[in-house]
Protein backbone atom coordinates (compact mmCIF):
# COMPACT_ATOMS: atom_id res chain seq x y z
CA UNK A 1 0.00 0.00 0.00
CA UNK A 2 1.88 3.03 -1.24
CA UNK A 3 -0.94 5.49 -1.86
CA UNK A 4 -3.46 6.76 0.62
CA UNK A 5 -6.93 7.88 -0.43
CA UNK A 6 -9.59 9.86 1.34
CA UNK A 7 -11.20 6.81 2.93
CA UNK A 8 -7.90 5.93 4.57
CA UNK A 9 -7.37 9.51 5.71
CA UNK A 10 -10.81 9.62 7.29
CA UNK A 11 -10.12 6.33 9.01
CA UNK A 12 -6.83 7.70 10.29
CA UNK A 13 -8.64 10.62 11.92
CA UNK A 14 -11.23 8.27 13.40
CA UNK A 15 -8.35 6.26 14.86
CA UNK A 16 -6.85 9.41 16.36
CA UNK A 17 -10.23 10.47 17.77
CA UNK A 18 -10.67 7.05 19.37
CA UNK A 19 -7.23 7.07 20.97
CA UNK A 20 -7.70 10.60 22.31
CA UNK A 21 -11.16 9.75 23.68
CA UNK A 22 -9.71 6.71 25.49
CA UNK A 23 -7.04 8.98 27.01
CA UNK A 24 -9.38 11.80 28.00
CA UNK A 25 -9.01 11.39 31.77
CA UNK A 26 -5.26 10.93 31.57
CA UNK A 27 -4.90 14.14 29.55
CA UNK A 28 -7.16 16.01 32.00
CA UNK A 29 -4.96 14.86 34.88
CA UNK A 30 -1.76 15.92 33.11
CA UNK A 31 -3.31 19.29 32.34
CA UNK A 32 -4.50 19.72 35.93
CA UNK A 33 -0.85 19.70 37.04
CA UNK A 34 0.34 22.24 34.46
CA UNK A 35 -2.76 24.04 33.18
CA UNK A 36 -6.46 24.24 33.99
CA UNK A 37 -7.31 20.57 33.73
CA UNK A 38 -9.55 20.45 30.69
CA UNK A 39 -7.22 19.46 27.84
CA UNK A 40 -8.52 15.89 27.61
CA UNK A 41 -12.15 16.97 27.66
CA UNK A 42 -11.73 19.73 25.11
CA UNK A 43 -9.55 17.91 22.58
CA UNK A 44 -11.56 14.68 22.71
CA UNK A 45 -14.74 16.72 22.10
CA UNK A 46 -13.10 18.53 19.19
CA UNK A 47 -11.95 15.29 17.55
CA UNK A 48 -15.41 13.80 18.09
CA UNK A 49 -16.82 16.82 16.25
CA UNK A 50 -14.21 16.33 13.52
CA UNK A 51 -15.32 12.74 12.95
CA UNK A 52 -18.96 13.84 12.78
CA UNK A 53 -18.15 16.62 10.29
CA UNK A 54 -16.07 14.27 8.13
CA UNK A 55 -18.97 11.83 8.00
CA UNK A 56 -21.08 14.62 6.50
CA UNK A 57 -18.65 15.27 3.62
CA UNK A 58 -19.85 13.16 0.67
CA UNK A 59 -16.67 12.69 -1.35
CA UNK A 60 -13.95 14.82 0.17
CA UNK A 61 -10.49 15.36 -1.23
CA UNK A 62 -7.56 14.85 1.17
CA UNK A 63 -7.13 18.62 1.50
CA UNK A 64 -10.79 19.01 2.52
CA UNK A 65 -10.35 16.37 5.22
CA UNK A 66 -7.34 18.20 6.60
CA UNK A 67 -9.11 21.59 6.42
CA UNK A 68 -12.23 20.27 8.14
CA UNK A 69 -10.07 18.82 10.90
CA UNK A 70 -8.26 22.14 11.30
CA UNK A 71 -11.50 24.09 11.57
CA UNK A 72 -13.09 21.67 14.03
CA UNK A 73 -10.02 21.78 16.27
CA UNK A 74 -9.62 25.58 16.14
CA UNK A 75 -13.25 26.44 16.65
CA UNK A 76 -14.29 23.43 18.70
CA UNK A 77 -11.54 23.79 21.28
CA UNK A 78 -10.67 27.47 21.30
CA UNK A 79 -7.82 28.54 23.56
CA UNK A 80 -4.16 28.15 22.73
CA UNK A 81 -4.52 24.40 22.17
CA UNK A 82 -7.25 24.90 19.60
CA UNK A 83 -5.17 27.44 17.71
CA UNK A 84 -2.04 25.26 17.76
CA UNK A 85 -3.59 21.86 17.00
CA UNK A 86 -5.71 23.61 14.37
CA UNK A 87 -2.60 25.15 12.83
CA UNK A 88 -0.91 21.73 12.64
CA UNK A 89 -3.65 20.62 10.24
CA UNK A 90 -4.36 24.00 8.60
CA UNK A 91 -0.78 24.37 7.36
CA UNK A 92 -0.89 20.87 5.94
CA UNK A 93 -3.71 21.79 3.57
CA UNK A 94 -1.68 23.73 0.96
CA UNK A 95 0.86 20.94 0.24
CA UNK A 96 -1.92 18.47 -0.62
CA UNK A 97 -4.28 20.87 -2.38
CA UNK A 98 -5.81 19.29 -5.49
CA UNK A 99 -4.45 15.78 -4.83
CA UNK A 100 -6.73 12.75 -4.93
CA UNK A 101 -4.32 10.35 -3.27
CA UNK A 102 -1.30 10.92 -1.09
CA UNK A 103 2.12 9.27 -1.25
CA UNK A 104 4.89 9.27 1.34
CA UNK A 105 6.38 12.54 0.03
CA UNK A 106 3.02 14.28 0.50
CA UNK A 107 2.95 13.26 4.15
CA UNK A 108 6.53 14.49 4.54
CA UNK A 109 5.41 17.86 3.24
CA UNK A 110 2.20 18.16 5.19
CA UNK A 111 3.84 17.25 8.48
CA UNK A 112 6.76 19.59 7.82
CA UNK A 113 4.40 22.45 6.99
CA UNK A 114 2.30 21.71 10.07
CA UNK A 115 5.37 21.64 12.32
CA UNK A 116 6.67 24.92 10.89
CA UNK A 117 3.25 26.51 11.41
CA UNK A 118 2.96 25.35 15.01
CA UNK A 119 6.46 26.58 15.84
CA UNK A 120 5.86 29.95 14.22
CA UNK A 121 2.46 30.48 15.82
CA UNK A 122 3.43 29.27 19.28
CA UNK A 123 6.96 30.71 19.12
CA UNK A 124 8.10 27.44 20.66
CA UNK A 125 11.26 25.45 20.06
CA UNK A 126 12.45 22.04 21.19
CA UNK A 127 12.97 22.06 24.94
CA UNK A 128 10.22 24.56 25.76
CA UNK A 129 7.98 21.81 27.21
CA UNK A 130 5.28 22.06 24.55
CA UNK A 131 3.74 19.89 21.84
CA UNK A 132 6.78 20.74 19.69
CA UNK A 133 8.91 18.42 21.88
CA UNK A 134 6.90 15.47 20.54
CA UNK A 135 5.93 16.83 17.12
CA UNK A 136 9.34 17.81 15.81
CA UNK A 137 11.04 14.45 16.52
CA UNK A 138 8.02 12.64 15.06
CA UNK A 139 8.08 14.68 11.86
CA UNK A 140 11.84 14.26 11.46
CA UNK A 141 11.68 10.52 12.13
CA UNK A 142 8.84 10.14 9.65
CA UNK A 143 10.78 12.00 6.95
CA UNK A 144 13.98 10.07 7.66
CA UNK A 145 12.35 6.78 6.63
CA UNK A 146 11.78 6.38 2.89
CA UNK A 147 9.54 3.40 3.47
CA UNK A 148 6.17 4.57 4.75
CA UNK A 149 5.64 1.34 6.65
CA UNK A 150 8.78 2.04 8.65
CA UNK A 151 8.01 5.76 8.91
CA UNK A 152 4.84 5.43 11.05
CA UNK A 153 6.37 3.35 13.87
CA UNK A 154 9.51 5.50 13.83
CA UNK A 155 7.40 8.65 14.15
CA UNK A 156 5.29 7.12 16.93
CA UNK A 157 8.35 6.10 18.90
CA UNK A 158 10.00 9.50 18.46
CA UNK A 159 6.81 11.30 19.53
CA UNK A 160 6.46 9.10 22.57
CA UNK A 161 10.07 9.66 23.63
CA UNK A 162 9.67 13.37 22.98
CA UNK A 163 6.53 13.54 25.13
CA UNK A 164 8.30 11.73 27.95
CA UNK A 165 11.25 14.10 27.70
CA UNK A 166 8.96 17.01 28.66
CA UNK A 167 8.66 15.59 32.17
CA UNK A 168 12.07 16.95 33.15
CA UNK A 169 11.74 20.29 31.37
CA UNK A 170 10.85 23.76 32.63
CA UNK A 171 8.11 25.27 30.49
CA UNK A 172 8.99 28.37 28.49
CA UNK A 173 5.66 28.86 26.70
CA UNK A 174 2.00 28.75 27.67
CA UNK A 175 0.61 29.14 31.15
CA UNK A 176 2.82 26.35 32.53
CA UNK A 177 5.81 28.67 32.24
CA UNK A 178 4.57 30.56 35.29
CA UNK A 179 5.07 27.37 37.32
CA UNK A 180 8.82 27.48 36.63
CA UNK A 181 10.59 24.65 38.42
CA UNK A 182 7.31 23.59 40.00
CA UNK A 183 6.38 22.07 36.63
CA UNK A 184 9.28 19.62 36.65
CA UNK A 185 8.09 16.02 36.97
CA UNK A 186 4.91 16.64 35.00
CA UNK A 187 4.60 15.56 31.38
CA UNK A 188 3.22 18.17 28.97
CA UNK A 189 -0.36 17.32 27.95
CA UNK A 190 0.02 18.82 24.44
CA UNK A 191 3.12 16.73 23.74
CA UNK A 192 1.30 13.70 25.12
CA UNK A 193 -1.59 14.30 22.73
CA UNK A 194 0.85 14.42 19.80
CA UNK A 195 2.34 11.11 20.94
CA UNK A 196 -1.14 9.58 21.17
CA UNK A 197 -1.94 10.83 17.66
CA UNK A 198 1.14 9.23 16.13
CA UNK A 199 0.60 6.02 18.12
CA UNK A 200 -2.93 5.86 16.74
CA UNK A 201 -1.67 6.42 13.18
CA UNK A 202 0.94 3.71 13.63
CA UNK A 203 -1.64 1.23 14.97
CA UNK A 204 -4.04 2.07 12.16
CA UNK A 205 -1.34 1.52 9.57
CA UNK A 206 -0.34 -1.85 11.08
CA UNK A 207 -3.94 -3.07 11.15
CA UNK A 208 -4.68 -1.88 7.67
CA UNK A 209 -1.62 -3.43 6.05
CA UNK A 210 -1.52 -6.44 8.34
CA UNK A 211 2.20 -6.01 8.55
CA UNK A 212 2.59 -5.98 4.76
CA UNK A 213 3.82 -3.02 2.72
CA UNK B 1 -9.25 28.54 52.56
CA UNK B 2 -10.81 26.01 50.27
CA UNK B 3 -12.34 26.23 46.85
CA UNK B 4 -16.08 25.80 46.55
CA UNK B 5 -16.71 22.66 44.53
CA UNK B 6 -20.49 22.84 44.48
CA UNK B 7 -21.68 25.60 42.19
CA UNK B 8 -25.26 26.54 41.46
CA UNK B 9 -25.29 25.57 37.83
CA UNK B 10 -27.28 23.12 35.74
CA UNK B 11 -25.39 21.05 33.15
CA UNK B 12 -21.69 21.98 32.96
CA UNK B 13 -21.86 22.08 29.16
CA UNK B 14 -24.56 24.78 29.35
CA UNK B 15 -22.79 27.13 31.77
CA UNK B 16 -21.81 29.75 29.21
CA UNK B 17 -25.03 29.79 27.20
CA UNK B 18 -27.27 29.88 30.28
CA UNK B 19 -25.14 32.61 31.84
CA UNK B 20 -25.37 34.75 28.68
CA UNK B 21 -29.14 34.17 28.48
CA UNK B 22 -29.56 35.27 32.08
CA UNK B 23 -27.30 38.29 31.69
CA UNK B 24 -29.08 39.57 28.60
CA UNK B 25 -32.50 38.90 30.14
CA UNK B 26 -31.51 41.06 33.11
CA UNK B 27 -29.86 43.89 31.19
CA UNK B 28 -31.80 43.88 27.93
CA UNK B 29 -31.76 47.66 27.76
CA UNK B 30 -27.95 47.58 27.54
CA UNK B 31 -26.91 44.31 25.88
CA UNK B 32 -28.44 41.58 23.79
CA UNK B 33 -27.44 38.12 22.66
CA UNK B 34 -27.33 37.48 18.91
CA UNK B 35 -28.24 34.20 17.23
CA UNK B 36 -24.52 33.55 16.90
CA UNK B 37 -24.08 33.81 20.67
CA UNK B 38 -22.37 37.21 20.59
CA UNK B 39 -23.09 39.79 23.28
CA UNK B 40 -23.67 43.11 21.51
CA UNK B 41 -24.98 46.54 22.47
CA UNK B 42 -28.77 46.78 22.60
CA UNK B 43 -28.38 50.00 20.57
CA UNK B 44 -25.37 49.92 18.22
CA UNK B 45 -23.07 52.94 18.21
CA UNK B 46 -23.44 55.46 15.40
CA UNK B 47 -21.95 54.55 12.00
CA UNK B 48 -18.52 55.98 11.23
CA UNK B 49 -16.92 55.17 14.58
CA UNK B 50 -14.24 52.64 15.40
CA UNK B 51 -15.77 49.49 16.92
CA UNK B 52 -14.25 47.53 19.81
CA UNK B 53 -14.33 43.76 20.02
CA UNK B 54 -12.98 41.40 22.61
CA UNK B 55 -13.02 37.61 22.73
CA UNK B 56 -12.15 36.02 26.05
CA UNK B 57 -12.70 33.00 28.19
CA UNK B 58 -15.73 32.97 30.47
CA UNK B 59 -15.61 32.55 34.22
CA UNK B 60 -14.35 36.09 34.94
CA UNK B 61 -17.73 37.81 35.20
CA UNK B 62 -18.61 40.61 35.05
CA UNK B 63 -15.67 40.75 32.58
CA UNK B 64 -16.24 41.18 29.75
CA UNK B 65 -20.03 40.97 29.22
CA UNK B 66 -20.51 43.70 31.80
CA UNK B 67 -18.41 46.02 29.62
CA UNK B 68 -20.72 45.98 26.61
CA UNK B 69 -22.54 49.25 26.25
CA UNK B 70 -22.30 52.92 25.47
CA UNK B 71 -18.82 54.33 26.01
CA UNK B 72 -17.40 50.81 26.28
CA UNK B 73 -17.21 47.72 24.03
CA UNK B 74 -19.38 46.92 21.05
CA UNK B 75 -19.11 43.12 20.97
CA UNK B 76 -17.93 40.41 23.34
CA UNK B 77 -17.30 36.90 22.11
CA UNK B 78 -17.50 34.73 25.21
CA UNK B 79 -15.48 31.53 25.06
CA UNK B 80 -15.81 28.46 27.23
CA UNK B 81 -14.63 28.68 30.86
CA UNK B 82 -11.10 30.15 30.89
CA UNK B 83 -10.80 29.36 27.16
CA UNK B 84 -10.52 31.95 24.41
CA UNK B 85 -13.03 31.54 21.58
CA UNK B 86 -11.82 30.15 18.25
CA UNK B 87 -10.99 32.33 15.25
CA UNK B 88 -14.23 31.89 13.33
CA UNK B 89 -16.25 33.13 16.29
CA UNK B 90 -13.95 36.15 16.63
CA UNK B 91 -14.46 36.80 12.91
CA UNK B 92 -18.24 36.75 13.48
CA UNK B 93 -17.72 39.28 16.25
CA UNK B 94 -15.66 41.55 14.00
CA UNK B 95 -18.35 41.47 11.31
CA UNK B 96 -21.10 42.17 13.84
CA UNK B 97 -19.22 45.12 15.34
CA UNK B 98 -18.17 46.94 12.17
CA UNK B 99 -19.69 50.43 11.88
CA UNK B 100 -17.71 51.37 8.80
CA UNK B 101 -14.68 52.94 10.49
CA UNK B 102 -12.66 49.87 11.33
CA UNK B 103 -12.60 47.34 14.14
CA UNK B 104 -10.04 47.04 16.91
CA UNK B 105 -9.73 43.56 18.41
CA UNK B 106 -8.50 43.85 22.00
CA UNK B 107 -6.40 41.04 23.39
CA UNK B 108 -5.79 40.52 27.09
CA UNK B 109 -2.40 38.88 26.77
CA UNK B 110 -2.63 35.10 27.21
CA UNK B 111 -1.50 32.56 24.65
CA UNK B 112 -5.03 31.46 23.70
CA UNK B 113 -6.42 34.97 23.34
CA UNK B 114 -3.46 36.10 21.25
CA UNK B 115 -3.23 33.09 18.92
CA UNK B 116 -6.95 33.04 18.16
CA UNK B 117 -7.02 36.79 17.50
CA UNK B 118 -4.06 36.37 15.12
CA UNK B 119 -5.88 33.57 13.31
CA UNK B 120 -9.05 35.70 13.13
CA UNK B 121 -7.10 38.54 11.52
CA UNK B 122 -5.70 36.07 8.98
CA UNK B 123 -9.28 35.01 8.20
CA UNK B 124 -10.20 38.70 7.71
CA UNK B 125 -7.39 38.99 5.20
CA UNK B 126 -8.61 35.88 3.33
CA UNK B 127 -12.13 37.32 3.21
CA UNK B 128 -10.91 40.74 2.11
CA UNK B 129 -12.09 42.48 5.28
CA UNK B 130 -9.81 45.49 5.62
CA UNK B 131 -9.39 48.04 8.38
CA UNK B 132 -9.17 45.53 11.21
CA UNK B 133 -6.33 45.60 13.71
CA UNK B 134 -5.53 44.17 17.10
CA UNK B 135 -3.90 45.52 20.21
CA UNK B 136 -2.22 43.29 22.79
CA UNK B 137 -2.66 44.45 26.38
CA UNK B 138 -0.81 43.48 29.55
CA UNK B 139 -0.32 44.87 33.04
CA UNK B 140 0.79 42.11 35.47
CA UNK B 141 4.29 42.92 36.72
CA UNK B 142 4.76 39.45 38.24
CA UNK B 143 4.60 37.60 34.94
CA UNK B 144 7.81 38.95 33.33
CA UNK B 145 10.54 41.31 34.52
CA UNK B 146 10.82 44.98 33.64
CA UNK B 147 12.20 45.41 30.13
CA UNK B 148 10.18 42.40 28.91
CA UNK B 149 6.76 44.00 29.33
CA UNK B 150 5.26 42.48 26.15
CA UNK B 151 5.60 39.03 27.75
CA UNK B 152 3.40 40.05 30.66
CA UNK B 153 -0.14 38.81 31.21
CA UNK B 154 -3.28 40.84 30.92
CA UNK B 155 -5.08 41.06 34.26
CA UNK B 156 -7.47 43.27 36.19
CA UNK B 157 -5.69 46.55 35.42
CA UNK B 158 -6.87 46.40 31.81
CA UNK B 159 -10.01 47.84 33.40
CA UNK B 160 -8.41 51.25 32.75
CA UNK B 161 -7.80 50.49 29.07
CA UNK B 162 -11.35 49.23 28.53
CA UNK B 163 -12.91 52.35 30.04
CA UNK B 164 -10.74 54.96 28.35
CA UNK B 165 -10.51 53.21 24.99
CA UNK B 166 -14.29 52.80 25.02
CA UNK B 167 -14.72 56.52 25.61
CA UNK B 168 -12.19 57.33 22.89
CA UNK B 169 -14.08 55.22 20.34
CA UNK B 170 -17.27 57.23 20.89
CA UNK B 171 -15.35 60.11 19.32
CA UNK B 172 -14.05 60.67 15.82
CA UNK B 173 -10.55 59.18 16.19
CA UNK B 174 -9.57 56.58 13.60
CA UNK B 175 -8.44 52.99 14.08
CA UNK B 176 -4.73 53.83 14.35
CA UNK B 177 -5.47 56.52 16.93
CA UNK B 178 -7.62 54.10 18.94
CA UNK B 179 -4.83 51.55 18.99
CA UNK B 180 -2.32 54.21 20.04
CA UNK B 181 -4.62 55.31 22.87
CA UNK B 182 -4.99 51.72 24.10
CA UNK B 183 -1.21 51.37 24.10
CA UNK B 184 -0.81 54.65 25.96
CA UNK B 185 -3.13 53.53 28.76
CA UNK B 186 -1.48 50.09 28.84
CA UNK B 187 1.98 51.62 29.10
CA UNK B 188 0.88 53.69 32.10
CA UNK B 189 -0.79 50.78 33.92
CA UNK B 190 0.73 48.29 36.34
CA UNK B 191 -0.92 45.55 38.43
CA UNK B 192 -0.06 42.93 40.98
CA UNK B 193 -2.46 40.34 42.38
CA UNK B 194 -2.47 38.01 45.34
CA UNK B 195 -4.61 35.14 46.53
CA UNK B 196 -5.34 33.32 49.75
CA UNK B 197 -7.22 30.47 48.13
CA UNK B 198 -7.66 28.42 45.03
CA UNK B 199 -10.92 28.07 43.14
CA UNK B 200 -12.77 25.19 41.57
CA UNK B 201 -13.33 24.87 37.84
CA UNK B 202 -17.08 25.08 37.31
CA UNK B 203 -16.72 22.56 34.48
CA UNK B 204 -14.83 19.78 36.21
CA UNK B 205 -15.49 20.68 39.87
CA UNK B 206 -11.77 20.17 40.43
CA UNK B 207 -9.68 22.59 42.43
CA UNK B 208 -7.49 24.58 40.02
CA UNK B 209 -4.43 24.37 42.26
CA UNK B 210 -3.57 23.50 45.84
CA UNK B 211 -3.22 26.26 48.42
CA UNK B 212 -2.44 25.55 52.09
CA UNK B 213 -4.70 27.25 54.69
CA UNK B 214 -2.14 29.66 56.12
CA UNK B 215 -0.35 30.72 52.95
CA UNK B 216 -0.82 33.25 50.19
CA UNK B 217 0.58 33.67 46.69
CA UNK B 218 1.67 37.04 45.35
CA UNK B 219 1.45 37.51 41.61
CA UNK B 220 -1.45 35.19 40.87
CA UNK B 221 -2.78 35.33 37.30
CA UNK B 222 -6.45 35.59 36.35
CA UNK B 223 -6.68 31.83 35.89
CA UNK B 224 -4.68 30.80 38.94
CA UNK B 225 -1.38 30.99 37.07
CA UNK B 226 1.51 30.97 39.47
CA UNK B 227 3.20 34.21 40.42
CA UNK B 228 6.23 35.13 42.47
CA UNK B 229 5.80 32.37 45.01
CA UNK B 230 4.15 31.29 48.21
CA UNK B 231 4.58 32.75 51.61
CA UNK B 232 2.88 32.86 54.96
CA UNK B 233 -0.38 34.81 54.89
CA UNK B 234 0.07 38.36 56.16
CA UNK B 235 -2.21 41.09 57.52
CA UNK B 236 -3.90 43.59 55.18
CA UNK B 237 -1.39 46.34 55.91
CA UNK B 238 1.61 44.04 55.54
CA UNK B 239 0.23 42.70 52.27
CA UNK B 240 -0.08 46.19 50.78
CA UNK B 241 3.36 47.12 52.10
CA UNK B 242 4.69 44.13 50.19
CA UNK B 243 2.73 44.67 46.97
CA UNK B 244 2.68 48.42 46.42
CA UNK B 245 6.44 49.16 46.25
CA UNK B 246 7.17 46.84 43.30
CA UNK B 247 4.20 48.35 41.42
CA UNK B 248 5.47 51.89 42.06
CA UNK B 249 9.04 51.00 41.09
CA UNK B 250 8.06 49.24 37.90
CA UNK B 251 6.57 52.13 35.91
CA UNK B 252 7.89 54.05 37.93
CA UNK B 253 5.10 56.07 39.56
CA UNK B 254 6.66 59.16 41.11
CA UNK B 255 5.86 62.06 43.40
CA UNK B 256 3.62 64.49 41.55
CA UNK B 257 1.97 61.79 39.42
CA UNK B 258 -1.80 61.48 39.32
CA UNK B 259 -3.22 57.97 39.29
CA UNK B 260 -6.38 55.94 39.05
CA UNK B 261 -6.50 53.08 41.54
CA UNK B 262 -8.36 49.80 41.22
CA UNK B 263 -8.70 47.23 43.98
CA UNK B 264 -10.22 44.33 42.10
CA UNK B 265 -11.88 41.56 44.06
CA UNK B 266 -10.93 38.19 42.55
CA UNK B 267 -14.07 36.60 43.94
CA UNK B 268 -14.72 36.05 47.62
CA UNK B 269 -12.95 38.75 49.59
CA UNK B 270 -15.37 40.95 51.52
CA UNK B 271 -15.78 44.64 50.79
CA UNK B 272 -14.77 45.14 54.41
CA UNK B 273 -11.37 43.61 53.65
CA UNK B 274 -11.02 45.65 50.46
CA UNK B 275 -11.75 48.92 52.26
CA UNK B 276 -9.16 48.04 54.91
CA UNK B 277 -6.65 47.27 52.16
CA UNK B 278 -7.51 50.51 50.39
CA UNK B 279 -6.90 52.55 53.55
CA UNK B 280 -3.28 51.43 53.49
CA UNK B 281 -2.99 52.05 49.73
CA UNK B 282 -4.24 55.61 50.17
CA UNK B 283 -1.84 56.25 53.06
CA UNK B 284 1.15 54.87 51.18
CA UNK B 285 0.38 56.81 48.00
CA UNK B 286 0.01 60.01 50.01
CA UNK B 287 3.40 59.32 51.63
CA UNK B 288 4.91 58.88 48.16
CA UNK B 289 3.42 62.17 46.97
CA UNK B 290 1.21 60.45 44.40
CA UNK B 291 -2.26 61.94 43.99
CA UNK B 292 -5.26 59.66 43.53
CA UNK B 293 -7.60 61.03 40.86
CA UNK B 294 -10.29 58.32 41.18
CA UNK B 295 -10.56 54.93 42.89
CA UNK B 296 -12.64 51.87 42.16
CA UNK B 297 -13.16 48.94 44.51
CA UNK B 298 -15.11 45.84 43.56
CA UNK B 299 -15.28 42.65 41.52
CA UNK B 300 -14.54 43.68 37.92
CA UNK B 301 -12.52 40.69 36.66
CA UNK B 302 -13.00 37.63 38.82
CA UNK B 303 -11.59 34.13 39.01
CA UNK B 304 -14.58 32.26 40.35
CA UNK B 305 -14.53 32.18 44.18
CA UNK B 306 -10.81 32.82 44.53
CA UNK B 307 -10.12 34.81 47.70
CA UNK B 308 -7.74 37.48 46.53
CA UNK B 309 -7.40 40.86 44.91
CA UNK B 310 -5.41 42.78 42.36
CA UNK B 311 -4.02 46.21 42.98
CA UNK B 312 -3.76 48.26 39.78
CA UNK B 313 -2.53 51.80 39.18
CA UNK B 314 -2.78 53.89 36.04
CA UNK B 315 -0.95 57.19 35.62
CA UNK B 316 -3.19 59.76 33.98
CA UNK B 317 -2.79 63.09 32.22
CA UNK B 318 -5.52 65.52 31.18
CA UNK B 319 -6.45 63.50 28.08
CA UNK B 320 -6.87 60.30 30.09
CA UNK B 321 -8.73 62.03 32.91
CA UNK B 322 -11.28 63.37 30.44
CA UNK B 323 -11.70 59.90 28.92
CA UNK B 324 -12.04 58.38 32.38
CA UNK B 325 -14.82 60.81 33.29
CA UNK B 326 -16.68 60.39 29.99
CA UNK B 327 -20.06 58.70 29.99
CA UNK B 328 -20.18 54.91 30.12
CA UNK B 329 -23.17 52.65 30.50
CA UNK B 330 -22.36 48.99 30.71
CA UNK B 331 -24.16 46.64 33.06
CA UNK B 332 -21.13 46.56 35.39
CA UNK B 333 -19.27 49.76 34.50
CA UNK B 334 -21.20 52.95 34.81
CA UNK B 335 -20.04 56.53 34.61
CA UNK B 336 -23.23 58.47 34.21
Amino acid sequence: MREIGSDNLKAMLIAIAGRIADSRERLNRLDAALGDGDHGASISAAFEKTVAELARLPDPKPSEIWLTTARCLMNGMGGASGALFGTLFLKGVAPIQGKERLVKADFDELWAAGLAGVKARGKAEIGDKTMVDALQPAVLAFAANDNIAAAWPAAAEAASNGAESTRELIARQGRAKYLGERGIGHQDPGATTIALMFEALDSYWREMTNGKT
Amino acid sequence: MSARAHKLINQPQNIVSEMLDGFCAAYGDIARLTDEGLVVRATPKAPGKVALVIGCGSGHEPAMIGWIGEGLFDVNIAGEIFTAPGPERILQGIKAADRGAGVLVCVSHHAGDLLNAELALELCELEGIANVDMVVLYDDISSAPKGREPERRGTAGLFFVWKMLGAFCEGDGDLAAAKALAEKVRDNTRSLAMSLSSCASPVTGQVMFEMPEDEMEIGMGLHGEMGMGRQKALSAGETIDLMLPPILEDLPFQAGDEVLVLLNNSGSLTLMELFILYKRVAEKLAEAGIRVYRSWIGPYATTQEMAGFALSLCRVDDELKALWDARANGAYMKQL
